[in-house]
């Protein structure tokens, strides 16, 4: 018995090292290594935290190619029991309704959880659809910048206090449910070899291609994207005076404080 | 063919289409929906700077700007409706009623699907707030079309009456044009700030309906709210504050944002930071200034420290004047920047408190 959580991991480009070439405006792709969202990394955290405290066991998800293999095994040696790598070609340049439809897909077949959590967003695209996207396909109730989650008497609902700028908030949420885990909200525990040999002795990570989960070539990937890129331009520079104060930092304080007087910008 | 015929006449073929979504014709969609939030009974600030995009897509294309509003107080929801028809919708659909007097995301975003599922609206825009972020996802996939979070401009394509949805990708510091051109409605959401707040017009008027909540919450969202607890907030919102003074990892200590925080008590205003700064641990998430954080609209910015990355400085492009400190003269925030100061921030810091000081205290000194 006890819990099954799902949690969904994307491997994304470490941001660290990402470097644009200024002529062409393109990411050099040069030495990039990927790594776990590290947002997801609260969301791995918080589910851990559930599994042990209430029993169960978490299965993480990753939709990604199939390098992303490595993010499922790091989070497995965190803690994680289970991984699911969601790969194939046909879902290769989805937008978030078609990887959320994929997803979802997944969860649907892992057949039957009681949370689902996820990173509150990406660090390489930060849209945040994705969890209220699932929900949305599976018509679960959601929530979102969920801080901490606690089962009620009866095991049935949870209890989540999730953070907005100006108020902290406490839901009850029938199960299954879906939440996005607020960024930094929890402290990610570091990766243990003992979990680490389970990789070996266990083969905890299952793929799915579209083989498994069957879904039409029309819903998934480039095809099922609903939003395309038409095109693309430079950003429009914001005309700036672009005056440098020149002098000792003294001199060009005075002079910035002075300007700044003149124009009406401090008074 | 004008805009509005390309527009009304555009059809898909639904054999491409996944069949499992459904297939709608996207001629046969119409008007601007803008979803407004209503805070503390006032239509949020954020909610009316999307009526300026609204309303430039709107006259392109020959259609109408709709407010649509959710929530318990009826009251309140006509008078958010007739302040967005003031300030620029043409009309406004209110749903009302008990159903929604609590906030719960599948209750909302269900309600605005089902809406749009009846009246099949071309576009929907939503504030990116925190709320509107975890709302337009839902809306989107009950309804099984695209969306295109964080967008900096608004467009048409004049080739087809397609809304382009502007926003920088990842993969480039370009802005990428994104539109949905075989899925209705298409929606979009601009973070708070990004658009300035469309002028009132006191002789502006326009139809506001109310239709009965529970017509558009068909089943209990499967949550309620238990409680909720005021956070003391000392500071003004980083969105409101006339003054900013925004450190990077140039300035990299905890001691040295203490520094930009007696400027910033000087000054009247708040501190920010640059995403590095917040990866620090030196500036909250909240106080993030720039693509994944927020747009600021100050009289004054100063970047300290910040070497001025485009994911930074399309976070200030509506801000009055920018100042920067840094050390490095070939520093690209000296480009986005009105007056630029070459030196180490220690020493400027300190200076600049010292001026602003001194001028306040005796007003009749200097130029
Ligand atoms: C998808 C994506 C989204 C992003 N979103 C954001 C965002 O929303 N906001 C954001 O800010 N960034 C964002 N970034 C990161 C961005 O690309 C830059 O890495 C970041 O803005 C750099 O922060 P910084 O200027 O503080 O640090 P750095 O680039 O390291 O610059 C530090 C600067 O401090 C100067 N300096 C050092 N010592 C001193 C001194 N003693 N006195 C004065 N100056 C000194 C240096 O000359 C340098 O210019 C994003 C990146 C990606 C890939």
């Amino acid at each position: 018995m006890g819990l099954t959580i799902a949690v969904g991991i994307k491997w994304v480009p470490n941001q660290q090292a990402v470097r644009f070439d200024e002529r062409t405006g393109t990411l050099i792709r040069e030495g990039v290594t990927s790594i776990v969202n590290p947002h997801d990394l609260d969301a791995v955290e918080l589910a851990l935290r559930i599994r042990d405290r209430y029993g169960g066991k978490v299965v993480a998800l990753s939709m990604s190619p199939p390098s992303a293999v490595k993010g499922l095994e790091h989070v497995i040696g965190m803690g994680v029991d289970e991984g699911v790598l969601i790969s194939d070609r046909a879902f290769a340049g989805a937008d978030t309704l078609a990887t959320s439809y994929v997803i979802s897909s997944a969860l649907r077949r892992l057949g039957g959880f009681d949370l689902a959590l996820f990173g509150q967003e990406t660090i390489d695209s930060s849209t945040a659809h994705i969890p209220a996207q699932v929900a949305g396909w599976l018509g679960l109730p959601y929530l979102y910048y969920a801080t901490e989650v606690e089962l009620d008497g009866s095991g049935r609902k949870v209890i989540v206090k999730r953070m907005l700028e100006d108020r902290a908030e406490w839901y009850e949420l029938d199960m299954p449910a879906v939440l996005g885990v607020a960024m930094k909200s929890q402290l990610p525990r570091p990766v243990k070899l003992s979990n680490k040999l389970r990789l070996r002795e266990e083969n905890p990570i299952r793929t799915w291609s579209n083989a498994e989960l069957k879904l039409d070539q029309r819903c998934v990937g480039l095809r099922g994207s609903p939003t395309i890129v038409a095109k693309s331009t430079w950003t429009p520079e914001v005309p700036r005076r672009r005056q440098i104060l020149e002098g000792t930092p003294e001199e060009a304080a005075r002079k910035l404080v002075e300007a700044l007087f003149r124009e009406g910008v401090l008074r | 063919m004008s805009l509005a015929q390309k527009r009304k006449s555009k059809r898909v073929d639904c054999a491409t289409v996944c069949p499992e979504w459904g297939c709608r014709q996207p001629g046969e969609h119409e008007g601007i929906w803008v979803v407004g939030e209503v805070e503390g009974g006032a239509i949020s600030e954020p909610s009316l700077q999307m009526l300026t995009p609204a309303r430039m897509v709107a006259n392109k294309l020959g259609t109408f700007v709709e407010g649509v509003l959710l929530g318990g107080d009826e009251g309140a929801l006509r008078a958010a409706a007739s302040e967005m028809i003031k300030r620029g919708a043409d009309r406004a659909t209110v749903i009302a009623g008990r159903e929604l007097s609590e906030y719960a995301p599948p209750a909302f975003a269900g309600a605005i699907a089902a809406l749009a599922a009846e009246r099949r609206p071309d576009v929907i825009l939503l504030s990116a707030t925190m709320r509107g972020r975890e709302i337009a996802p839902y809306v989107a996939s009950l309804l099984r079309a695209g969306i295109t979070a964080d967008c900096t401009q608004f467009d048409v394509d004049e080739d087809s009456g397609d809304l382009f949805m502007i926003r920088p990708p990842f993969a480039a510091i370009m802005l990428a044009y994104i539109k949905t051109p075989t899925r209705r409605p298409q929606i979009a959401t601009a973070r708070p700030n990004v658009f300035p707040v469309p002028p009132r017009d006191e002789a502006r008027d326009g139809p506001v309906e109310v239709r009965p909540a529970s017509s558009y919450v068909r089943a209990p969202p499967g949550m309620r709210l238990l409680r909720s607890e005021a956070l003391r907030r000392d500071e003004v919102p980083l969105e409101k504050a006339e003054y900013v003074v925004a450190g990077g990892r140039g300035v990299g200590t905890k001691e040295g944002f203490a520094a930009l925080e007696e400027l910033a008590r000087t000054l009247g205003g708040v501190v920010a930071g640059s995403r590095r700064a917040v990866d620090l641990g030196l500036v909250p998430h909240e106080r993030q200034v720039g693509q994944t954080g927020k747009s600021v609209r100050p009289k004054l910015y100063i970047a300290v420290g910040i070497s001025g990355a485009a994911q930074h400085v399309m976070g200030i492009r509506e801000a009055g004047t920018v100042v920067a400190i840094n050390i490095d003269r070939d520093a690209p925030i000296f480009r986005s920047a009105d007056y630029g100061i070459v030196a180490d921030w220690r020493d400027v810091i300190p200076a600049l408190i010292r001026e602003i000081s001194a001028r306040r205290t005796s007003p009749g000194k200097g130029t």
